[in-house]
């Protein structure tokens, strides 16, 4: 939530302590198995994690109308570069909202990764995602791994890390 | 010199002067922290009251991040138009960091008094709490005997009435008592993460007893009234929020 300047400071402490420390939080979950994904692509076709079977997936639930989703999604672009040959999948699935409304984002900002639409909001209800953005690590062999909840840049610090330790597989 | 200070021992001079201090220092601590919490029970220091003469007296508890300019001026909209409106901003008015989870330490017997001041005014009392000031002054209403209750009406905007709420896991809401006989309407904006999770959030307040009814606004964020970046529709609709508030207290018949 973008909020004047003068509630800035509230909102980054609320958000906070609300979600427990820093602006965005990292979760490491006991290995288990990930929710199902049924969602469908720009293009209208059934897609599911399935479709990433072998690769370690980056699953992001955003929403074009959300200003920290658009903040970070920059940086699963150049994470998605620096991944290159590395067997990661980025999936960002937008979360009840109309293709348009994400088609029109997407014109403004090319990404080459899977975009994916939940337009009835159904994964994002299996999933029990109640903040915008929230992101889930999940291994190659299907087992989620690590929740972040808040958006952070994904190509360098905490979040590369997260991703580097997911590919390492389990320690 | 040697003292009595009315124990067995004797006392120095100098001893006896360092306990008068601190005995006044307690003192007046103690004197501070009696007027504080009989100055809390007195009165909302922080209520901004928008007199008004019509029948309709709306009270406003703004939500976690403050009490934004726009809704003063809408406040003053609504006075214009004979709705008379108590403002409070309940983080401010108890010295509170703006958290959310500070709101779970405002005092509702302070808020009872309140509701009651409101209802001994013979206007019509309309609650309206936005985000998470909304579990407090709930909280508060169920405190409220029932004929008191049914006195009222509630409109709450996008209101959050988690005790938790972790991804991969149902959520926990805040107990918030009875509320039979009360009738609650939610305005949810469409474009929030909380919409999706709507009919959780309504069937918890029916739980409670409430009668609920919600109205979506559409193409709406929350707070789009206090966005640093609105879109040109929350530009217009923060200009008509007093309007809204208006039709919603009509449309749902408050008493």
């Amino acid at each position: 939530m973008s909020i004047k300047r003068s509630r800035v400071l509230g909102l980054v402490l609320g958000l906070a302590l609300s979600i427990g420390a820093g602006a965005a939080t990292f979760e490491t979950r006991p290995a288990a198995p990930a929710p199902t994904l049924q969602a469908r692509d720009l293009a209208g076709q059934p897609r599911t994690l399935d479709d990433y079977r072998g690769k370690a997936v980056l699953l992001n639930f955003w929403a074009s109308w959300c200003p920290p989703c658009l903040h970070e999604m920059p940086s699963m672009e150049r994470l998605r570069l620096k991944m290159a040959g590395r067997p990661l999948a980025i999936v960002a699935i937008s979360s009840a909202e109309p293709a348009a409304d994400v088609t029109a984002y997407l014109s403004r900002m090319p990404l080459g990764f899977d975009i994916l639409l939940d337009s009835d909001g159904s994964n994002t209800h299996r999933w029990k995602v109640f903040a915008m953005p929230t992101s889930f690590l999940i291994d190659a062999s299907g087992q989620l791994r690590q929740v972040i909840t808040g958006a952070i840049d994904w190509d360098t610090g905490e979040g590369l890390e997260a991703v580097e330790a997911l590919l390492a597989g389990p320690r | 010199m040697v003292l009595n200070a009315g124990c067995a021992s004797p006392v120095r001079g100098h001893d006896a002067d360092m306990i008068a201090h601190f005995r006044f220092f307690v003192f007046c601590i103690a004197a501070a922290v009696l007027c504080a919490a009989f100055g809390a029970r007195a009165e909302l220091p922080d209520t901004q009251r928008f007199p008004a003469s019509g029948e309709r007296l709306l009270l406003w508890a703004a939500s976690e991040y403050g009490r934004d300019p726009s809704e003063l001026a809408a406040a003053r909209q609504l006075a214009a138009h004979g709705v008379e409106v108590w403002s409070l901003d309940l983080l401010d008015a108890y010295f509170l960091p703006p958290l959310p989870a500070s709101m779970e330490q405002v005092p509702q017997a302070d808020l009872v008094q309140w509701l009651q001041a409101a209802l001994a005014s013979g206007k019509r009392v309309t609650l309206y709490a936005v985000g998470r000031a909304a579990g407090p002054l709930l909280g508060a209403v169920a405190r409220l005997p029932a004929g008191a209750r049914a006195d009222l009406c509630v409109l709450l905007m996008h209101p959050n009435l988690y005790a938790s709420a972790e991804a991969l896991a149902d959520p926990v809401y805040l107990d918030l008592g009875t509320l039979d006989g009360l009738r609650v309407r939610v305005l949810q904006p469409r474009r929030a993460a909380g919409t999706l999770w709507l009919a959780g959030l309504t069937e918890q307040l029916a739980v409670s007893g409430a009668a609920v009814t919600v109205t979506v606004l559409e193409n709406l964020r929350e707070g789009f009234w206090a966005r640093e970046e609105p879109t040109e529709y929350e530009i217009a609709e923060s200009g008509r929020l007093a309007e809204r508030l208006m039709q919603e207290m009509e449309t749902q018949t408050c008493p």
